[in-house]
């Protein structure tokens, strides 16, 4: 082969494979997450359904929570790859799977729009995002991408079935959704309108101009059956979840995040949620919005970009306000970026491919740097960045100190751990009255503050501490004896209050307080207990359905008539010279 | 293609639309205490009158923009520089003010022209002991197209070299294990008691206060827990005196405490049930701060304020002192507690004003008030 037919073929899909291996095994392989926001509270959540896979009562976090507050799939495959991997590496084997999954997706998305070459390019261009590599190292959203790389996987077998009939199509596409909602339920709900909005289009569009087995009725029809089964499977595989959010609705004050700030007036921010998740995407905005309104077969992707972009641009324009009500102050807005730069890769893939067409080994050359350019400044960024995660804590004399002397009887308190709670919480016995999920708290010291954790207070401003003092206020209340510092600018406070500094560890980085006329901590009734049945439910339902889709895509292989559906629009790839820069 | 054109067009005005409309509505929330970058080139607000100088002034002291901050200022002297500009508002010597971050502001003419305006901040401070608010008087001068804040604060002058000999009571406690916890040692408690106990409604629920002693020759460390009981004999609610109280109690040392119930009436409580728990530990009676020129008086917004001077008498820093006054009718009854945090650290030798309010329903009644001081130094923790 030569150097230019190398270029005008489309890449193996498994060398694209091979690549995310590359590119993203080393890092995990080096536990690179382990210091990213959530990696620790995803562990947290797997080592209990490592210990008590039907009970999804957790009494360590909130001096206790029900786990039906978030989808399990994710935590439970971690939790049974541990009992061969430990924990942790059990963690990064899981988000390589997501990893892997991800630019086969791509690459299956960005067929319904684009030929298979240019889907090429855009799975392996996937890999080099900007946004996926701040939310593996930086954020941890482990469920987000897990759920993104699942739900793209699906999206080709609704427009499959949606306009060919194809049962195994129906079945596959419903199978792996179940599985994304399993993962994630926000990647579900807000996917259905930025995502499947698009392929519903393109459908629409396709059965008007012919391209459909039978007429638009019939596509939009079958459409309709793929969304009630999915909505009607997602119902019951995660009722567990409803019964909670109705149960307990999101009452609580909203807490600051800065995914809602705007942009314009802030540089970090600027720099954290928009210049490093795109990276040199930012280039191709302006080809992106050409291309995307050029031709009319990319209009509902382009579209679906657009708003997906502008929701993840967070407080920069009212519009995700408007449209989202008091839910704006709830969600935090990153992963709308990364769901957008996802969208915009079909397009992309047909540039690189217009680009090496034209150019060959300079836009080879030029393409590879913008790449590893764009994911090497999302690593460097995670130690540039004034947001990034505190610095790791030694936490284990911690755990040691809890664990010994009946210690466990009483409940704890982290101050400035950051996401290192989770990490103390995953390996004790004892509980604590904090924890790192917003939406699973019920305690009114917590609901009634604008806060998020308590370790985390001193961030939150007045609502933050005002929190902590609620909660040692009623330390007696809650069994609290001890607090853990990390953090010398919570030691005035807890002077003033009655605490007694009693230990030291780790050369004084961290100090141990107790307070004397504690009584041993006690159960604290609720009604967010999840009953036995729920707990079975839980148990089986979501980690089946994954089984089931993993089964039924390899054992339900697609059949021609589908490829040759998608062929047909190759039309598209054809480039539109007048734009090409 | 037709299309091509207007879609583009469409998509970037009603983006640009979108971003012109973001900024111009209200702020989202952000976290405090990190600096957090500047506007981007262009987005800049400019200060076409002191209101907006003023703004951006101590927006820019809010995010820790010090080079900015510092350049929107004109100094009366070249000896005020970004160092003490700095320390002006980060604080020194670890006191609260170096422990606290300017969460927002709010900011009203006092007095304006065409060259000059006297402008009156109130800012509102998160700190580790709760939220603070300082007000402040800003002066600014026209210059140029721009308003400038004129910086005119002295920084306060150094405490001479100096040798302080300190003659003071310390009570240290020898356990036999180092192991033991805090609080479980061998030994009695000392001898504590509640010598006076008062329950009133106030604005934001039910008050129990009153006087505890340590009635002991050694030190104690003192909690008092109250609980509110209803006509069946069913607790309502139960708290503590949290840090209104003077916990390690030195011998014959007498506290006032507070317990708070919030939202709870007293027209519902039968019974107060009071407790007060005390551990023997090791305490000093260093630092000795004196409390000076107390006086009562009237401010100029009409409420009732406590106002006078702590004297550092000891030979180490005190980094937060807290004031905790009680208030007495004329029959000697506790009809009020109150207290407060000073903001600047108290180095060796110095005074340090201090203000601590009292509700407008009790003040009528004080004949009598009584000051005692907390502190927290970073020698000792």
């Amino acid at each position: 082969m030569t150097q230019n037919e190398s270029y005008s073929r489309p890449i193996p899909l498994l060398a694209i494979v091979l690549v995310a291996l590359a590119v993203h095994g080393p890092l995990l392989l080096m536990q690179l997450p382990s210091g990213s926001f959530d990696a620790n509270f995803h562990i947290f959540l797997a080592s209990h359904y490592a210990h008590h896979w039907f009970n999804p009562w957790n009494e360590k976090w909130f001096a206790g929570f029900s786990q039906t507050a978030y989808p399990p799939l994710t935590h439970q495959w971690i939790a049974l790859v541990s009992n061969v991997a430990g924990l942790k590496m059990a963690y990064m084997i899981v988000q390589l799977v997501a990893v892997l999954l991800l630019p086969v997706g791509v690459f299956r998305f960005a067929r319904i729009w684009v030929d298979e070459r240019s889907a090429s390019y855009a799975a392996l261009g996937s890999i080099f995002l900007g946004a996926l590599a701040f939310l593996i190292y930086q954020a941890g959203q482990l469920a987000t991408i897990t759920s993104a790389a699942l739900y793209l996987n699906a999206l080709p077998y609704f427009y499959e079935w949606s306009t060919q009939g194809s049962g195994r199509a129906l079945i596959k596409g419903i199978a792996v959704s179940w599985a994304a909602a399993a993962a994630h339920h926000v990647t579900l709900i807000f996917g259905t309108v930025l995502f499947a909005g698009p392929v519903l289009w393109v459908i629409c569009m396709d059965a008007l101009e012919g391209r459909t087995k039978g007429s638009l009725a019939g596509s939009v029809s079958r459409a309709v059956l793929f969304a009630v089964l999915v909505g009607g499977g997602v119902g019951v595989v995660l009722f567990p979840y409803w019964m909670t959010l109705i149960q307990h609705p999101i009452h609580q004050i909203p807490i600051p995040h800065d995914s809602r700030a705007n942009f314009l007036l802030n540089s970090i921010t600027a720099i954290n949620y928009f210049v490093i998740p795109y990276g040199a995407l930012i280039l191709a905005l302006p080809f992106i919005v050409i291309r995307g309104a050029s031709v009319r077969r990319l209009r509902p992707l382009l579209f679906g970009f657009w708003l997906t972009l502008i929701f993840g641009l967070g407080g920069t324009t009212p519009l995700p306000r408007w449209l989202l009500g008091r839910a704006f102050e709830v969600l935090t807005f990153e992963r709308f970026t990364f769901w957008a730069t996802l969208m915009a890769m079909p397009i992309v893939g047909l540039l690189a491919v217009e680009l090496l067409d034209r150019f060959r080994a300079k836009a080879a050359v030029a393409l590879s740097l913008a790449a590893v350019g764009t994911v090497g400044a999302a690593l460097a960024w995670l130690t540039a960045n004034p947001y990034r995660p505190a610095a790791t804590v030694n936490v284990n004399p911690v755990i040691a100190f809890l664990n010994r002397d009946g210690h466990d009887a009483y409940r704890y308190l982290t101050l400035g751990f950051g996401s290192e709670l989770a990490q103390v919480s995953t390996y004790t016995n004892a509980s604590s009255v904090d924890g790192d999920y917003n939406s699973a708290r019920l305690l009114p010291e917590m609901t009634h503050y604008g806060s998020a954790q308590l370790t985390n207070a001193k961030f939150y401003g007045s609502a933050g501490m005002a929190s902590l003092r609620a909660m040692l206020e009623h330390a007696n209340r809650y069994g609290l004896k001890y607090v853990f510092v990390h953090d010398s600018y919570y030691e005035p406070l807890l002077t003033f209050v009655g605490w007694r500094k009693t230990e030291t560890f780790d050369n004084g980085e961290i100090t141990a307080w107790s307070k004397d006329d504690v009584p041993p901590a006690h159960r604290i009734d609720s009604d967010a207990i999840p009953t036995a049945f729920m707990g079975l439910l839980w148990g089986t339902l979501p980690i089946g359905v994954s089984v089931s889709a993993i089964f039924l895509v390899l054992l339900l292989p697609a059949r021609q008539p589908s490829r040759k559906a998608i062929e047909s629009h190759r039309e598209v790839s054809e480039p539109v010279r007048d734009y090409v820069a | 293609m037709k299309r091509t054109l207007p879609i583009v067009i469409l998509i970037v005005a009603v983006t640009v639309f979108l971003m012109f409309l973001g900024l111009s509505t209200g702020r989202s929330a952000g976290t405090v205490g990190i600096a957090s970058g500047v506007a981007l080139p262009g987005f800049n607000s400019s200060a076409p009158n002191p209101e907006q100088a003023l703004n951006n002034f101590l927006l820019d002291v809010q995010r820790r923009n010090w080079d900015r901050a510092f350049s929107s200022v004109e100094r009366t002297s070249d000896t005020l520089n970004e160092q003490a500009f700095i320390q002006e508002w980060v604080g020194s010597n670890g006191g609260l003010r170096s422990f606290s971050s300017l969460e927002r502001f709010d900011t009203r003419p006092l007095h304006a022209t065409s060259s000059e305006a006297q402008m009156r901040a109130r800012l509102h401070w998160s700190t580790p002991v709760g939220p603070v608010e300082d007000v402040r008087d800003f002066h600014l001068a026209h210059r140029g197209d721009t308003w400038k804040v004129i910086w005119d604060e002295t920084p306060k002058p150094n405490v001479p070299a100096q040798i302080v000999a300190v003659n003071y009571l310390r009570w240290d406690l020898v356990t036999g294990t180092a192991g033991e916890e805090w609080g479980a040692h061998n030994v009695d408690a000392p001898n504590v008691r509640i010598v006076s106990m008062n329950a009133v409604d106030s604005a934001e629920g039910a008050v129990v206060m009153g006087e505890v002693v340590n009635e002991d020759t050694i030190p104690a460390f003192v909690n008092v827990n109250a609980t509110l009981v209803d006509g069946s004999g069913s607790a309502i609610d139960d708290e503590n005196s949290f840090d209104k109280i003077l916990h390690v109690l030195l011998p014959k040392q007498v506290t006032p405490y507070r317990i708070d119930f919030p939202h709870v009436s007293l027209s519902k409580v039968k019974n107060v049930r009071m407790d007060v728990k005390a551990t023997l530990v090791p305490a000093s009676s260093d630092p000795v701060i004196g409390v000076m020129n107390q006086k009562l008086e009237t401010d100029a917004q009409g409420h009732s304020v406590l106002h006078g001077e702590l004297l550092n008498e000891s030979g180490q820093t005190v980094n937060i002192p807290h004031v905790i006054a009680s208030f007495y009718d004329n029959s000697g009854k506790v009809v009020w507690v109150s207290d407060g945090y000073v903001e600047q650290a108290m180095v060796p030798q110095s005074t340090e004003s201090f203000a601590v309010e009292i509700p407008q329903s009790v003040a009528g009644k004080v004949q009598n008030f009584h000051v005692v001081v907390n502190q927290y130094s970073l020698q000792e923790s």
